[in-house]
Protein backbone atom coordinates (compact mmCIF):
# COMPACT_ATOMS: atom_id res chain seq x y z
CA UNK A 1 0.00 0.00 0.00
CA UNK A 2 2.04 3.13 -1.23
CA UNK A 3 1.09 6.82 -1.26
CA UNK A 4 0.55 6.87 -4.97
CA UNK A 5 -2.20 4.08 -5.22
CA UNK A 6 -4.45 5.56 -2.20
CA UNK A 7 -3.84 8.80 -4.30
CA UNK A 8 -5.06 6.82 -7.49
CA UNK A 9 -8.05 5.60 -5.79
CA UNK A 10 -9.01 8.63 -3.89
CA UNK A 11 -9.33 10.41 -7.32
CA UNK A 12 -11.09 7.62 -8.94
CA UNK A 13 -13.71 7.95 -6.04
CA UNK A 14 -14.13 11.31 -6.69
CA UNK A 15 -14.72 10.59 -10.42
CA UNK A 16 -16.86 7.71 -10.03
CA UNK A 17 -19.06 9.88 -7.19
CA UNK A 18 -18.94 13.82 -8.20
CA UNK A 19 -22.24 14.61 -6.88
CA UNK A 20 -21.71 13.91 -3.61
CA UNK A 21 -18.19 14.57 -3.06
CA UNK A 22 -18.89 17.90 -4.78
CA UNK A 23 -22.18 18.49 -2.75
CA UNK A 24 -19.33 18.38 0.77
CA UNK A 25 -16.99 20.32 -1.47
CA UNK A 26 -20.13 23.17 -1.65
CA UNK A 27 -21.04 23.27 1.93
CA UNK A 28 -17.40 23.37 2.77
CA UNK A 29 -17.06 26.26 -0.04
CA UNK A 30 -20.10 28.51 1.54
CA UNK A 31 -19.01 27.82 4.80
CA UNK A 32 -15.73 29.53 4.42
CA UNK A 33 -16.78 32.12 1.79
CA UNK A 34 -19.38 33.50 4.74
CA UNK A 35 -17.01 32.65 8.09
CA UNK A 36 -13.98 34.63 5.74
CA UNK A 37 -16.78 37.33 3.87
CA UNK A 38 -17.29 38.03 8.01
CA UNK A 39 -13.89 38.43 8.78
CA UNK A 40 -13.13 40.34 6.00
CA UNK A 41 -15.67 43.02 7.62
CA UNK A 42 -14.35 42.67 11.10
CA UNK A 43 -10.83 42.89 9.99
CA UNK A 44 -11.23 45.93 7.98
CA UNK A 45 -13.43 48.04 10.49
CA UNK A 46 -10.92 47.07 13.15
CA UNK A 47 -8.04 48.55 10.80
CA UNK A 48 -10.43 51.67 10.28
CA UNK A 49 -10.82 52.05 13.96
CA UNK A 50 -6.91 51.31 14.79
CA UNK A 51 -6.02 54.01 12.16
CA UNK A 52 -8.44 56.64 12.95
CA UNK A 53 -7.33 55.83 16.82
CA UNK A 54 -3.70 56.86 16.21
CA UNK A 55 -4.54 60.17 14.21
CA UNK A 56 -6.66 61.59 16.93
CA UNK A 57 -4.77 63.72 19.11
CA UNK A 58 -5.55 67.25 20.69
CA UNK A 59 -4.70 70.24 19.44
CA UNK A 60 -3.53 73.24 22.12
CA UNK A 61 -4.46 76.99 22.03
CA UNK A 62 -1.76 79.30 22.99
CA UNK A 63 -2.27 82.65 24.58
CA UNK A 64 -1.84 85.12 21.74
CA UNK A 65 0.44 86.95 23.85
CA UNK A 66 2.44 84.32 24.43
CA UNK A 67 6.09 84.65 23.52
CA UNK A 68 7.90 83.58 20.77
CA UNK A 69 10.82 81.90 22.65
CA UNK A 70 8.59 80.14 24.93
CA UNK A 71 7.49 77.92 21.86
CA UNK A 72 10.81 75.50 21.93
CA UNK A 73 10.50 74.66 25.80
CA UNK A 74 6.77 74.05 25.35
CA UNK A 75 6.89 72.37 22.47
CA UNK A 76 9.85 70.12 24.34
CA UNK A 77 7.37 70.22 27.55
CA UNK A 78 4.70 68.14 25.31
CA UNK A 79 7.14 66.44 23.93
CA UNK A 80 8.10 64.56 26.85
CA UNK A 81 4.52 63.67 28.06
CA UNK A 82 3.74 60.28 28.14
CA UNK A 83 2.65 58.79 25.87
CA UNK A 84 2.90 61.79 22.82
CA UNK A 85 3.83 60.63 19.84
CA UNK A 86 4.51 63.39 17.63
CA UNK A 87 4.27 67.26 18.37
CA UNK A 88 3.37 70.11 16.00
CA UNK A 89 3.89 73.32 15.66
CA UNK A 90 1.27 75.72 14.03
CA UNK A 91 2.52 79.65 14.25
CA UNK A 92 -0.45 81.96 13.72
CA UNK A 93 1.11 82.47 9.85
CA UNK A 94 0.93 78.90 9.29
CA UNK A 95 -2.69 79.37 10.70
CA UNK A 96 -3.62 81.80 8.47
CA UNK A 97 -2.27 79.91 5.37
CA UNK A 98 -4.15 76.59 5.67
CA UNK A 99 -7.49 78.79 6.59
CA UNK A 100 -6.59 80.30 3.06
CA UNK A 101 -5.98 77.16 1.59
CA UNK A 102 -9.22 75.74 2.67
CA UNK A 103 -11.08 78.40 1.68
CA UNK A 104 -9.53 78.34 -1.61
CA UNK A 105 -11.84 80.78 -4.25
CA UNK A 106 -13.24 82.25 -1.28
CA UNK A 107 -10.38 83.38 0.20
CA UNK A 108 -10.49 86.89 -0.79
CA UNK A 109 -12.75 87.18 2.49
CA UNK A 110 -9.29 87.16 4.42
CA UNK A 111 -8.08 90.21 2.31
CA UNK A 112 -7.24 93.41 4.91
CA UNK A 113 -7.20 90.75 8.14
CA UNK A 114 -4.53 90.52 10.47
CA UNK A 115 -1.85 87.67 9.20
CA UNK A 116 -1.66 87.36 12.98
CA UNK A 117 -5.23 87.03 13.93
CA UNK A 118 -5.61 83.64 14.37
CA UNK A 119 -3.72 82.18 18.13
CA UNK A 120 -0.61 80.14 17.70
CA UNK A 121 -1.44 76.09 18.38
CA UNK A 122 0.43 72.75 19.34
CA UNK A 123 -1.03 69.73 17.37
CA UNK A 124 -0.66 66.34 19.38
CA UNK A 125 -0.47 62.75 17.87
CA UNK A 126 -1.53 60.82 21.12
CA UNK A 127 -0.14 56.84 20.79
CA UNK A 128 -3.40 54.61 19.96
CA UNK A 129 -5.45 57.43 21.56
CA UNK A 130 -8.91 55.61 21.24
CA UNK A 131 -7.78 52.70 23.46
CA UNK A 132 -6.78 55.43 25.89
CA UNK A 133 -9.28 57.81 26.11
CA UNK A 134 -9.04 58.20 30.15
CA UNK A 135 -5.43 59.12 29.64
CA UNK A 136 -5.87 61.54 27.08
CA UNK A 137 -8.67 63.39 29.21
CA UNK A 138 -6.32 63.95 31.88
CA UNK A 139 -3.56 64.86 29.92
CA UNK A 140 -5.77 67.54 28.15
CA UNK A 141 -6.97 68.81 32.05
CA UNK A 142 -3.25 68.45 32.93
CA UNK A 143 -2.27 70.84 29.34
CA UNK A 144 -5.11 73.29 30.21
CA UNK A 145 -4.15 74.33 33.79
CA UNK A 146 -0.64 75.48 32.28
CA UNK A 147 -0.62 79.45 32.49
CA UNK A 148 -0.11 79.79 28.61
CA UNK A 149 -2.64 77.39 27.23
CA UNK A 150 -6.32 78.78 26.95
CA UNK A 151 -8.06 75.93 25.24
CA UNK A 152 -7.70 71.99 24.39
CA UNK A 153 -9.57 70.28 22.12
CA UNK A 154 -10.29 66.76 21.48
CA UNK A 155 -13.21 65.46 19.48
CA UNK A 156 -14.12 63.65 23.24
CA UNK A 157 -17.94 62.54 22.32
CA UNK A 158 -16.89 61.67 18.97
CA UNK A 159 -14.01 59.39 20.61
CA UNK A 160 -16.57 57.66 23.13
CA UNK A 161 -18.95 56.62 20.94
CA UNK A 162 -15.94 55.04 18.17
CA UNK A 163 -14.69 53.19 21.08
CA UNK A 164 -18.09 52.16 22.38
CA UNK A 165 -18.32 50.86 18.88
CA UNK A 166 -15.49 49.05 18.38
CA UNK A 167 -16.07 47.32 22.17
CA UNK A 168 -19.36 46.30 20.55
CA UNK A 169 -17.93 44.96 17.39
CA UNK A 170 -15.29 43.02 18.53
CA UNK A 171 -17.99 41.06 20.91
CA UNK A 172 -20.40 40.84 18.28
CA UNK A 173 -17.70 39.34 15.62
CA UNK A 174 -16.26 36.99 18.43
CA UNK A 175 -19.97 35.92 19.21
CA UNK A 176 -21.24 35.45 16.16
CA UNK A 177 -17.90 33.88 14.57
CA UNK A 178 -18.24 30.96 16.95
CA UNK A 179 -21.50 30.45 16.70
CA UNK A 180 -20.93 30.49 12.81
CA UNK A 181 -17.63 28.25 13.46
CA UNK A 182 -19.93 25.62 15.30
CA UNK A 183 -22.67 25.79 12.79
CA UNK A 184 -20.48 24.85 9.81
CA UNK A 185 -18.67 22.24 11.91
CA UNK A 186 -21.70 20.39 12.33
CA UNK A 187 -23.26 20.85 8.50
CA UNK A 188 -19.76 19.90 7.18
CA UNK A 189 -19.55 16.92 9.64
CA UNK A 190 -22.70 15.67 9.09
CA UNK A 191 -22.44 16.01 5.30
CA UNK A 192 -19.47 14.05 5.30
CA UNK A 193 -20.82 10.89 7.63
CA UNK A 194 -23.58 11.15 4.37
CA UNK A 195 -20.79 10.81 1.98
CA UNK A 196 -19.31 7.85 4.01
CA UNK A 197 -22.36 6.18 5.03
CA UNK A 198 -23.43 6.12 1.51
CA UNK A 199 -19.75 3.71 0.78
CA UNK A 200 -20.78 1.49 4.09
CA UNK A 201 -21.24 -1.67 1.99
CA UNK A 202 -18.48 -0.60 -0.39
CA UNK A 203 -16.45 -0.52 3.19
CA UNK A 204 -17.78 -4.05 4.20
CA UNK A 205 -16.79 -6.06 1.55
CA UNK A 206 -13.74 -4.79 1.91
CA UNK A 207 -13.01 -5.38 5.68
CA UNK A 208 -14.22 -9.08 3.97
CA UNK A 209 -11.95 -9.66 1.51
CA UNK A 210 -9.14 -8.61 3.81
CA UNK A 211 -8.59 -5.04 3.52
CA UNK A 212 -6.38 -3.44 6.56
CA UNK A 213 -7.83 -0.17 7.93
CA UNK A 214 -5.22 1.91 6.45
CA UNK A 215 -6.47 0.80 2.90
CA UNK A 216 -9.93 1.37 3.48
CA UNK A 217 -9.47 4.28 5.55
CA UNK A 218 -6.46 6.21 2.93
CA UNK A 219 -8.60 7.64 0.17
CA UNK A 220 -11.51 8.79 1.85
CA UNK A 221 -8.86 10.92 4.37
CA UNK A 222 -7.16 11.70 0.72
CA UNK A 223 -10.79 12.60 -0.44
CA UNK A 224 -11.58 14.81 2.49
CA UNK A 225 -8.22 16.81 2.65
CA UNK A 226 -8.54 17.71 -1.29
CA UNK A 227 -12.53 18.94 -0.38
CA UNK A 228 -11.14 20.91 2.78
CA UNK A 229 -8.65 22.76 0.25
CA UNK A 230 -10.46 23.15 -2.83
CA UNK A 231 -13.66 24.15 -0.66
CA UNK A 232 -12.13 26.65 1.65
CA UNK A 233 -9.19 27.40 -1.42
CA UNK A 234 -12.26 28.66 -3.81
CA UNK A 235 -13.99 30.00 -0.98
CA UNK A 236 -10.89 32.37 -0.76
CA UNK A 237 -9.98 32.86 -3.97
CA UNK A 238 -14.26 34.00 -4.52
CA UNK A 239 -13.93 36.81 -2.14
CA UNK A 240 -10.29 38.14 -2.95
CA UNK A 241 -12.14 38.65 -6.42
CA UNK A 242 -15.03 40.38 -4.81
CA UNK A 243 -12.59 42.58 -2.27
CA UNK A 244 -10.80 43.44 -5.88
CA UNK A 245 -13.83 44.33 -7.07
CA UNK A 246 -14.85 46.67 -4.52
CA UNK A 247 -11.76 48.42 -4.08
CA UNK A 248 -11.81 49.39 -7.44
CA UNK A 249 -15.42 50.88 -7.09
CA UNK A 250 -13.94 52.82 -3.90
CA UNK A 251 -10.94 54.07 -5.90
CA UNK A 252 -13.41 55.28 -8.37
CA UNK A 253 -15.80 56.94 -5.90
CA UNK A 254 -14.19 60.64 -4.27
CA UNK A 255 -16.06 59.96 -1.08
CA UNK A 256 -14.08 56.85 -0.44
CA UNK A 257 -11.09 57.55 -2.02
CA UNK A 258 -8.85 58.04 1.06
CA UNK A 259 -10.65 55.23 2.96
CA UNK A 260 -8.05 51.68 2.88
CA UNK A 261 -9.01 48.35 2.66
CA UNK A 262 -7.00 45.79 3.08
CA UNK A 263 -7.19 41.61 2.50
CA UNK A 264 -7.30 39.33 5.41
CA UNK A 265 -4.43 38.28 6.50
CA UNK A 266 -1.78 35.64 5.66
CA UNK A 267 -2.04 34.19 9.44
CA UNK A 268 -5.60 34.38 9.17
CA UNK A 269 -5.72 32.69 5.78
CA UNK A 270 -3.63 30.08 6.84
CA UNK A 271 -6.17 28.84 9.58
CA UNK A 272 -9.39 29.21 7.23
CA UNK A 273 -7.22 26.51 4.62
CA UNK A 274 -6.15 24.68 7.86
CA UNK A 275 -9.43 24.53 9.51
CA UNK A 276 -11.37 23.27 6.81
CA UNK A 277 -9.10 20.86 6.16
CA UNK A 278 -8.58 19.87 9.53
CA UNK A 279 -12.48 19.70 10.03
CA UNK A 280 -13.08 17.55 6.67
CA UNK A 281 -10.30 15.10 7.70
CA UNK A 282 -11.25 14.57 11.25
CA UNK A 283 -14.52 14.69 10.54
CA UNK A 284 -14.19 11.71 8.25
CA UNK A 285 -12.27 9.47 10.33
CA UNK A 286 -14.45 10.05 13.39
CA UNK A 287 -17.66 9.26 10.62
CA UNK A 288 -15.33 5.89 9.84
CA UNK A 289 -14.84 5.07 13.14
CA UNK A 290 -17.83 2.87 13.66
CA UNK A 291 -17.32 1.04 10.56
CA UNK A 292 -13.33 0.29 10.90
CA UNK A 293 -14.06 -1.55 14.47
CA UNK A 294 -10.47 0.10 15.69
CA UNK B 1 -0.70 -39.14 14.58
CA UNK B 2 0.19 -35.79 12.49
CA UNK B 3 -2.47 -32.98 13.49
CA UNK B 4 -4.16 -32.43 9.47
CA UNK B 5 -6.85 -30.40 10.54
CA UNK B 6 -7.08 -26.58 9.05
CA UNK B 7 -10.03 -26.23 11.25
CA UNK B 8 -10.29 -27.27 14.60
CA UNK B 9 -13.09 -26.05 17.14
CA UNK B 10 -12.81 -26.96 20.69
CA UNK B 11 -15.91 -26.62 22.99
CA UNK B 12 -17.35 -23.51 20.99
CA UNK B 13 -20.34 -21.40 22.31
CA UNK B 14 -21.90 -18.86 20.75
CA UNK B 15 -24.28 -16.96 22.95
CA UNK B 16 -26.03 -13.76 20.99
CA UNK B 17 -27.52 -11.62 23.88
CA UNK B 18 -29.46 -11.65 26.00
CA UNK B 19 -29.52 -15.26 26.16
CA UNK B 20 -29.84 -17.06 22.53
CA UNK B 21 -27.43 -19.92 22.64
CA UNK B 22 -26.83 -20.64 19.16
CA UNK B 23 -23.92 -22.86 19.48
CA UNK B 24 -23.57 -24.87 22.52
CA UNK B 25 -19.56 -26.30 23.25
CA UNK B 26 -19.27 -27.52 19.34
CA UNK B 27 -15.95 -29.88 18.64
CA UNK B 28 -15.03 -29.44 15.09
CA UNK B 29 -12.25 -30.81 12.95
CA UNK B 30 -11.83 -30.31 9.24
CA UNK B 31 -8.44 -31.67 7.35
CA UNK B 32 -6.41 -29.68 5.04
CA UNK B 33 -8.19 -30.19 1.54
CA UNK B 34 -11.32 -31.39 2.55
CA UNK B 35 -14.33 -30.84 1.28
CA UNK B 36 -17.14 -30.55 4.20
CA UNK B 37 -20.76 -29.37 3.93
CA UNK B 38 -22.73 -28.30 6.98
CA UNK B 39 -26.37 -28.41 7.04
CA UNK B 40 -29.18 -27.95 9.48
CA UNK B 41 -32.34 -26.59 9.66
CA UNK B 42 -32.96 -22.56 9.31
CA UNK B 43 -32.18 -20.94 12.28
CA UNK B 44 -29.48 -23.92 13.45
CA UNK B 45 -26.36 -21.94 13.65
CA UNK B 46 -25.13 -22.47 10.02
CA UNK B 47 -23.90 -19.14 9.43
CA UNK B 48 -23.17 -18.20 12.76
CA UNK B 49 -20.42 -21.24 12.58
CA UNK B 50 -18.97 -19.30 9.62
CA UNK B 51 -18.62 -15.97 10.77
CA UNK B 52 -16.70 -17.54 13.83
CA UNK B 53 -14.19 -18.98 11.49
CA UNK B 54 -13.96 -15.53 9.52
CA UNK B 55 -13.92 -13.36 12.58
CA UNK B 56 -17.06 -11.49 11.90
CA UNK B 57 -18.51 -12.83 15.50
CA UNK B 58 -16.33 -14.02 18.62
CA UNK B 59 -17.44 -16.95 20.01
CA UNK B 60 -18.56 -17.03 23.78
CA UNK B 61 -16.37 -19.88 25.19
CA UNK B 62 -14.18 -22.37 22.92
CA UNK B 63 -11.30 -22.00 20.95
CA UNK B 64 -11.07 -22.10 17.40
CA UNK B 65 -7.72 -22.80 15.31
CA UNK B 66 -7.92 -21.82 11.80
CA UNK B 67 -4.53 -22.28 9.57
CA UNK B 68 -2.66 -21.94 12.74
CA UNK B 69 -4.26 -18.84 14.02
CA UNK B 70 -5.52 -18.83 17.15
CA UNK B 71 -8.81 -16.88 17.11
CA UNK B 72 -9.41 -16.42 20.41
CA UNK B 73 -6.52 -14.13 20.78
CA UNK B 74 -6.58 -12.81 17.26
CA UNK B 75 -6.06 -8.60 17.38
CA UNK B 76 -8.46 -6.87 14.93
CA UNK B 77 -5.18 -5.68 13.39
CA UNK B 78 -4.72 -9.21 11.89
CA UNK B 79 -8.14 -9.99 11.18
CA UNK B 80 -7.53 -8.91 7.78
CA UNK B 81 -4.48 -11.24 6.95
CA UNK B 82 -7.55 -13.78 8.11
CA UNK B 83 -9.48 -12.63 5.71
CA UNK B 84 -6.76 -13.23 3.13
CA UNK B 85 -6.74 -16.74 4.06
CA UNK B 86 -10.38 -17.73 4.32
CA UNK B 87 -12.56 -16.45 2.02
CA UNK B 88 -16.11 -16.41 1.92
CA UNK B 89 -19.22 -16.89 -0.36
CA UNK B 90 -22.70 -15.14 0.80
CA UNK B 91 -25.94 -16.15 -0.01
CA UNK B 92 -26.83 -12.41 -0.84
CA UNK B 93 -23.30 -12.33 -2.97
CA UNK B 94 -22.80 -8.51 -1.18
CA UNK B 95 -21.76 -7.16 -4.54
CA UNK B 96 -20.98 -3.81 -5.27
CA UNK B 97 -23.63 -2.52 -7.93
CA UNK B 98 -21.88 0.61 -8.61
CA UNK B 99 -18.70 -1.41 -9.63
CA UNK B 100 -18.11 -3.53 -12.69
CA UNK B 101 -17.66 -7.36 -12.75
CA UNK B 102 -14.14 -6.68 -12.91
CA UNK B 103 -14.06 -4.08 -10.35
CA UNK B 104 -15.63 -6.84 -8.09
CA UNK B 105 -13.45 -9.16 -8.61
CA UNK B 106 -10.05 -7.09 -8.63
CA UNK B 107 -11.18 -5.87 -5.22
CA UNK B 108 -9.42 -9.09 -3.38
CA UNK B 109 -6.27 -8.50 -5.61
CA UNK B 110 -5.91 -4.64 -4.84
CA UNK B 111 -6.38 -5.24 -1.17
CA UNK B 112 -2.98 -7.38 -1.34
CA UNK B 113 -1.37 -4.48 -3.23
CA UNK B 114 -0.62 -6.41 -6.25
CA UNK B 115 0.27 -4.37 -9.67
CA UNK B 116 -2.07 -3.49 -11.74
CA UNK B 117 -1.46 -5.16 -14.87
CA UNK B 118 -1.18 -8.46 -12.52
CA UNK B 119 -4.30 -7.99 -11.29
CA UNK B 120 -5.79 -7.28 -14.81
CA UNK B 121 -4.01 -10.73 -16.02
CA UNK B 122 -5.63 -13.11 -12.82
CA UNK B 123 -8.90 -11.54 -12.96
CA UNK B 124 -9.29 -12.14 -16.24
CA UNK B 125 -8.13 -15.76 -15.86
CA UNK B 126 -10.94 -16.35 -13.24
CA UNK B 127 -13.35 -15.10 -14.98
CA UNK B 128 -12.97 -16.93 -17.51
CA UNK B 129 -13.13 -19.81 -15.54
CA UNK B 130 -16.80 -19.10 -14.27
CA UNK B 131 -17.48 -18.35 -17.78
CA UNK B 132 -18.09 -14.26 -17.36
CA UNK B 133 -15.08 -12.99 -19.92
CA UNK B 134 -18.31 -11.51 -22.27
CA UNK B 135 -19.53 -9.73 -18.81
CA UNK B 136 -15.98 -8.04 -17.83
CA UNK B 137 -17.28 -3.94 -18.23
CA UNK B 138 -21.15 -5.10 -16.88
CA UNK B 139 -22.35 -4.17 -13.84
CA UNK B 140 -23.98 -6.20 -10.98
CA UNK B 141 -27.62 -5.49 -12.29
CA UNK B 142 -26.97 -6.11 -15.71
CA UNK B 143 -26.41 -10.52 -14.54
CA UNK B 144 -28.77 -12.87 -13.94
CA UNK B 145 -28.89 -14.23 -10.32
CA UNK B 146 -26.38 -17.23 -11.03
CA UNK B 147 -23.88 -14.74 -13.02
CA UNK B 148 -24.18 -12.50 -9.95
CA UNK B 149 -23.44 -15.96 -7.76
CA UNK B 150 -20.67 -16.96 -10.04
CA UNK B 151 -19.11 -13.14 -9.75
CA UNK B 152 -18.56 -13.65 -6.10
CA UNK B 153 -17.05 -17.06 -5.75
CA UNK B 154 -14.60 -15.56 -8.59
CA UNK B 155 -13.94 -12.50 -6.30
CA UNK B 156 -13.50 -15.30 -2.84
CA UNK B 157 -11.18 -17.42 -5.17
CA UNK B 158 -9.24 -14.81 -7.55
CA UNK B 159 -6.77 -14.47 -4.37
CA UNK B 160 -6.29 -18.44 -4.16
CA UNK B 161 -7.01 -18.61 -0.50
CA UNK B 162 -6.63 -21.86 1.24
CA UNK B 163 -9.60 -21.75 2.82
CA UNK B 164 -13.31 -20.85 1.23
CA UNK B 165 -16.47 -20.73 3.45
CA UNK B 166 -19.68 -20.64 1.01
CA UNK B 167 -22.54 -19.73 2.78
CA UNK B 168 -25.50 -21.29 1.14
CA UNK B 169 -24.07 -20.10 -2.08
CA UNK B 170 -26.68 -21.85 -4.65
CA UNK B 171 -29.58 -20.47 -2.13
CA UNK B 172 -31.10 -18.41 -4.62
CA UNK B 173 -30.44 -20.88 -8.02
CA UNK B 174 -32.44 -23.16 -10.31
CA UNK B 175 -31.33 -26.39 -9.64
CA UNK B 176 -29.27 -26.20 -13.01
CA UNK B 177 -27.11 -22.92 -11.54
CA UNK B 178 -26.94 -25.02 -8.10
CA UNK B 179 -24.85 -28.05 -10.31
CA UNK B 180 -22.54 -25.73 -12.04
CA UNK B 181 -21.99 -23.74 -8.46
CA UNK B 182 -20.37 -27.09 -6.75
CA UNK B 183 -18.71 -28.19 -10.08
CA UNK B 184 -16.77 -25.20 -9.18
CA UNK B 185 -16.54 -25.66 -5.82
CA UNK B 186 -15.63 -28.96 -6.86
CA UNK B 187 -12.89 -28.16 -9.20
CA UNK B 188 -11.51 -25.31 -6.43
CA UNK B 189 -11.40 -28.21 -4.15
CA UNK B 190 -9.23 -30.78 -6.48
CA UNK B 191 -6.74 -27.73 -6.70
CA UNK B 192 -6.28 -27.72 -3.08
CA UNK B 193 -8.86 -25.73 -1.63
CA UNK B 194 -10.65 -26.54 1.67
CA UNK B 195 -13.80 -25.72 1.79
CA UNK B 196 -16.94 -25.84 4.03
CA UNK B 197 -20.06 -25.58 2.05
CA UNK B 198 -23.10 -24.87 4.03
CA UNK B 199 -26.46 -25.58 2.68
CA UNK B 200 -29.92 -26.92 3.54
CA UNK B 201 -30.72 -27.89 0.19
CA UNK B 202 -30.64 -31.79 0.74
CA UNK B 203 -29.87 -32.53 -2.80
CA UNK B 204 -26.31 -31.53 -2.94
CA UNK B 205 -24.97 -33.75 -0.25
CA UNK B 206 -27.29 -36.91 -0.47
CA UNK B 207 -25.50 -39.30 -2.31
CA UNK B 208 -22.18 -37.58 -1.29
CA UNK B 209 -18.66 -39.62 -0.34
CA UNK B 210 -17.95 -36.31 1.98
CA UNK B 211 -18.80 -35.85 5.66
CA UNK B 212 -21.76 -34.02 6.20
CA UNK B 213 -22.03 -31.74 9.51
CA UNK B 214 -25.23 -31.37 11.06
CA UNK B 215 -26.39 -29.01 13.46
CA UNK B 216 -29.10 -28.96 15.11
CA UNK B 217 -30.33 -27.53 18.43
CA UNK B 218 -26.87 -25.58 18.60
CA UNK B 219 -25.17 -29.01 18.76
CA UNK B 220 -22.96 -30.98 15.97
CA UNK B 221 -23.16 -34.23 14.83
CA UNK B 222 -20.97 -35.79 11.58
CA UNK B 223 -21.92 -37.99 9.03
CA UNK B 224 -19.48 -39.77 6.17
CA UNK B 225 -16.42 -41.13 6.21
N1 LIG C 1 -26.57 -10.97 14.95
C1 LIG C 1 -27.41 -11.77 15.66
N2 LIG C 1 -27.92 -11.31 16.82
C2 LIG C 1 -28.73 -12.09 17.55
N3 LIG C 1 -29.10 -13.32 17.22
C3 LIG C 1 -28.63 -13.83 16.07
C4 LIG C 1 -27.76 -13.07 15.24
N4 LIG C 1 -27.44 -13.82 14.15
C5 LIG C 1 -28.10 -14.99 14.31
N5 LIG C 1 -28.80 -15.00 15.45
C6 LIG C 1 -29.60 -16.13 15.98
O1 LIG C 1 -28.75 -17.24 16.05
C7 LIG C 1 -29.43 -18.39 15.61
C8 LIG C 1 -28.68 -19.02 14.46
O2 LIG C 1 -28.74 -18.14 13.34
P1 LIG C 1 -27.96 -18.42 12.00
O3 LIG C 1 -28.11 -17.25 11.10
O4 LIG C 1 -26.58 -18.83 12.33
O5 LIG C 1 -28.76 -19.65 11.42
P2 LIG C 1 -28.63 -20.40 10.01
O6 LIG C 1 -28.45 -21.82 10.28
O7 LIG C 1 -27.60 -19.72 9.18
O8 LIG C 1 -30.07 -20.12 9.37
P3 LIG C 1 -30.45 -19.97 7.82
O9 LIG C 1 -30.43 -21.34 7.24
O10 LIG C 1 -31.83 -19.39 7.87
O11 LIG C 1 -29.47 -19.05 7.22
C9 LIG C 1 -30.83 -17.95 15.24
O12 LIG C 1 -31.68 -18.24 16.33
C10 LIG C 1 -30.71 -16.46 15.05
O13 LIG C 1 -31.91 -15.84 15.43
MG1 LIG D 1 -27.55 -18.59 7.36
Amino acid sequence: MTLPSLLKRALADLWNDLGTHMLTTVVIFLSALIFSFFSLIYFNLQNFVEHFGTELGLVIYLNKATPQDRIPALYQKLAGLEGVQAVVYISPDAAFKRLASYLKDEKDVLKGVDPKFLPPSFELRINRAVFHLDRLKRLAEKINRWPEVTKVQYGQEWLNKLKRFSVLLRAVVLISGLLLVLSSAFVVSNTIKLTVYAREQEMEILRLVGATNGFIQGPFLIEAFFQGLLGSGLALAFLYAGYRYVETLMGASCLLKGVNISFLPWTFIGIILFGSIFLCVSGTALAMRRFLRL
Amino acid sequence: MIDLSIIRLKGVSKKYPPDNLALRGLDMDVRKGEFVFLTGASGSGKSTLLKLLYCAERPTSGQIIVDGLDLSTLSPSQIPFLRRKVSVIFQDFKLLSSKTVFENVSISLEVLGLKRTQIEKRVRQVLEGVGLSGKLGHTPLELSGGEQQRVAIARAVVNRPPIILADEPTGNLDSDRTDEVLLLMEELNARGATIIFATHDERLYKNTHRRVFRLSDGRIEVTGP
